[in-house]
């Protein structure tokens, strides 16, 4: 895959594991988002299955991968309410 | 170096702020501006062009059934290498972002805000992009607005230098937005001739 072959190893934050689980799930989100929810068809998830696998790979990956600290940092407010950032003005 | 013992100051005087906006007009519809936002940094034909993108992981994501709104939040690691002496002080050039993304389908209205969540205690960037249906051309062209606002929190002994990295930072944020606007240009282009069947 050109996404791995070139992939620069700059540092050990790398979430590769996940990368085929990745492009799996970005893959069928990119042909959901648009052929479905821009014609507006947005009643149903999908892409569920993909999106379970890939995200339980990131949480595996979590702790050695430092990716812990986006959730710790204020991205969580985000990752739990996520319906606020319509209206968030950014100034917090 | 003052290796572990910097003492930050934390007044607000000391806090340097500079922002930035620019508008750029897509000749493509909205929904194809939108789904090439999706996939720029994720294809590799642009990990060239965004190399310093190291990567991209979605964290999470909500479809509001009701209204058509879709909220994703995505986690951005960015190789920002620095002059030498920021890496002496900072100890790292690798920048983690989240980015949070509403898109409305009903009113076509695309927000995101991707704000640095690792460096803070140097650092402060926050970058919002809107690509709403252009108020000429509504069906065929989009128009995209960024901001940017970047707050450097100087060490006192340092001030002078930390005005040169701000100046460097800025630099550095409008090549990659250039750059960031041919891959959204080559996206949309591969996107059109993929809905009418041309093979790429």
């Amino acid at each position: 895959m050109g996404i791995l072959g070139e992939k620069k190893n700059k540092s050990s934050l790398s979430t590769s594991p996940c990368a085929n689980l990745r492009i799996a799930y970005h893959t069928c989100f990119n042909k959901w988002y648009a052929e479905k929810f821009l014609k507006g068809q947005w009643d149903r998830e999908e892409c569920v299955s993909e999106w379970q696998k890939y995200r339980e790979c990131l949480a595996k990956h979590l702790d050695d991968k430092h990716l812990a600290r986006f959730l710790e940092a204020d991205g969580i407010e985000a990752l739990t309410n996520l319906t606020d950032c319509a209206t968030d003005t950014g100034d917090s | 170096m003052v290796h572990g013992r910097v003492e930050i100051k934390r007044s607000p005087e000391s806090i340097m702020v500079r922002a930035y906006s620019q508008e750029h007009v897509y000749k493509h519809p909205w929904e194809r501006v939108t789904s090439a936002s999706w996939r720029k940094f994720a294809d590799p034909e642009n990990k060239r062009a965004l190399s310093h993108i190291l990567e991209v992981d979605t964290l999470n994501h909500k479809l509001d059934f009701a209204t058509g709104k879709l909220y994703t939040t995505r986690a951005i690691t960015i190789h920002a290498p620095g002059p030498w002496f920021v890496r002496k002080i900072v100890g790292q050039d690798i920048c983690h972002c989240v980015e949070t993304t509403v898109v409305d389908a009903q009113s076509r209205s695309m927000q995101l805000k991707t704000r640095n969540i690792s460096l803070q205690k140097f650092i402060e960037v926050e970058e919002k992009i809107r690509y709403d249906p252009h108020p000429q051309n509504p069906t065929a062209w989009t128009l995209c607005r960024q901001e940017t606002s970047i707050r450097i929190r100087p060490l006192s002994a340092l001030a002078k230098m930390a005005e040169k990295v701000e100046q460097k930072c800025v630099e550095r944020f409008q090549q990659n937005s250039a750059k960031g606007r041919e891959v959204m240009e080559r996206m949309c282009k591969y996107l059109e001739a993929e809905s009418r069947g041309i093979p790429i």
